[in-house]
């Protein structure tokens, strides 16, 4: 029992020897500086959000839209606050699309999904909806 | 009974047929403006195992006088268990040998464009069906409008002369995959700006430090408008700890775009790596300021 705790006394320096250097090390390797990747991502994001806000424009939208009773201002809002992943989803469910039709059921679909999502209480970005609970 | 067999026989002929050739059912258009050409600068390896992975790759390096064989590139592409090479192995193994990959949009138009304009372009096919694929990759080297066909080099072929039809067919089961593969100071055709900064920055994460930094330069001078670009070179400059001229770029960053936070941000960092910590705060501050600005109008 002495022998171990003597032991532990020892190891348990070097265990915090270990610990201090490899945070030190982190230090330099992971600098603060804003990756070109990072705004690549973002200006890329920016550009979809533009893209799909266009779509807004197309009548056939609208109407479907209007038709669900969503308003058009509260549609632009939630399209300001899709993070790149979410728009690069949109993107590729349009891309998989067949040519010419279906975009305006993909467009609304989309954007539904985060009007459901809302009304389960599991984001809150529409205040007109009540959540269910 | 006897007399019912020949006909479903029939039918399910007929299904299978329909089934088959709905495949290949679309037909798109030869673009205009385009008369004839083909490229002299590509040597042919003619190739027929590996997928024509190395060979193809081989010759686009060789027709940017990057001296490779297909023999010394079967290492570097070839998946012995998958008796292939992957598109990903492929667009690596051109940057290990310093060249910037563009990914070029899925059009037949494009394709020509980038020939026209003297470039070779690598595509992916596959020659049977999704369900029985078989990948092959080959090297687009000219066309022929009068006669909608595509030249290659494919397999074993030299000048192979493919009709549009054929192409597109094999090509569109490859979800239309086309690479061209330049000396980073060297813009693709139908190059733009988001799209070919991507390009260089995998050249940067692929540690090809000095490719990525032509890279950046090129894209700088020619869309004087992004700011990727800039922060891209002044990134390579402090990775490389060349801490004053990563200054230098960012600096230029936070003067052509002072609303992008990211530029005050890094030319602090730079800043502070100098011991010059009073005006990397005051950077800092300005970061700080001009997120606060982007992140307001979608706050509310």
């Amino acid at each position: 029992m002495q022998a171990i705790r003597s032991y532990t006394q020892s190891v348990s320096a070097i265990m915090a020897l270990v610990m201090i250097l490899s945070s030190m090390w982190a230090i330099p390797a992971s600098a603060n500086i804003v990756g070109t990747g990072e705004l690549l991502t973002e200006q890329r994001a920016d550009i979809d959000r533009e893209a799909l806000m266009s779509m807004l424009e197309r009548e056939d939208v609208k109407g479907a839209l209007a038709s669900m009773g969503v308003g058009e201002q509260e549609v632009r809002e939630r399209i300001q606050s899709l993070t790149p992943s979410e728009l690069a989803d949109f993107k590729q469910q349009l891309a998989e699309a067949p040519t010419g039709e279906g975009v305006v059921g993909i467009i609304v679909l989309f954007l539904l999904v985060f009007i459901i999502t809302d009304m389960l209480c599991a984001t809150d970005i529409f205040p007109f909806i009540n959540c269910i609970r | 009974m006897h007399t019912f067999r020949p006909h479903s026989a029939r039918l399910l002929l007929v299904a299978l047929l329909g089934v088959i050739l709905s495949g290949c059912a679309s037909q798109p258009r030869w673009p205009d403006a385009y008369e004839k050409a083909t490229l002299t600068n590509v040597p042919f390896h003619p190739q027929e195992l590996y997928q024509c992975g190395p060979a193809s790759l081989a010759m686009m390096l060789n027709a940017q006088d990057v001296q490779a064989t297909p023999d010394e590139l079967v290492s570097k592409v070839y998946l012995p268990e998958r008796k292939g090479a992957l598109q990903v192995e492929m667009v690596a193994a051109a940057r290990q040998y310093g060249m910037l990959v563009y990914p070029l949009k899925p059009e037949l138009d494009v394709v020509l464009k980038e020939v026209e304009a003297g470039h070779p372009v690598l595509v992916l096919q596959n020659l049977r069906f999704g369900w029985w694929p078989q990948w092959h990759f080959a090297v687009v080297i000219g066309y022929d409008s009068k006669k909608e066909v595509l030249i290659l080099h494919s397999g074993t072929e030299e000048n192979y002369r493919l009709p549009a039809s054929a192409f597109m067919a094999t090509w569109d089961r490859s979800e239309r995959w086309a690479r061209v593969m330049l000396p980073p100071d060297q813009l693709p055709a139908t190059a733009e700006p988001l799209e070919f900064l991507m390009a260089a920055h995998d050249l940067e994460t692929t540690q090809q430090t000095n490719a990525a930094k032509l890279a950046y330069s090129t894209a700088a001078k020619t869309w004087p408008d992004q700011p990727a670009a800039l922060l891209g070179s002044g990134n390579l400059a402090y990775q490389q700890g060349h801490w004053s001229e990563a200054e230098k770029y960012y600096r230029a960053m936070t003067e052509q775009f002072p609303d992008i936070s990211a530029g005050w941000n890094n030319l602090a960092e730079a800043l502070s790596k100098q011991g010059r910590e009073v005006e990397s705060s005051a950077m800092l501050n300005k970061a700080q300021e001009t997120k606060g600005l982007a992140k307001k109008p979608s706050a509310d």
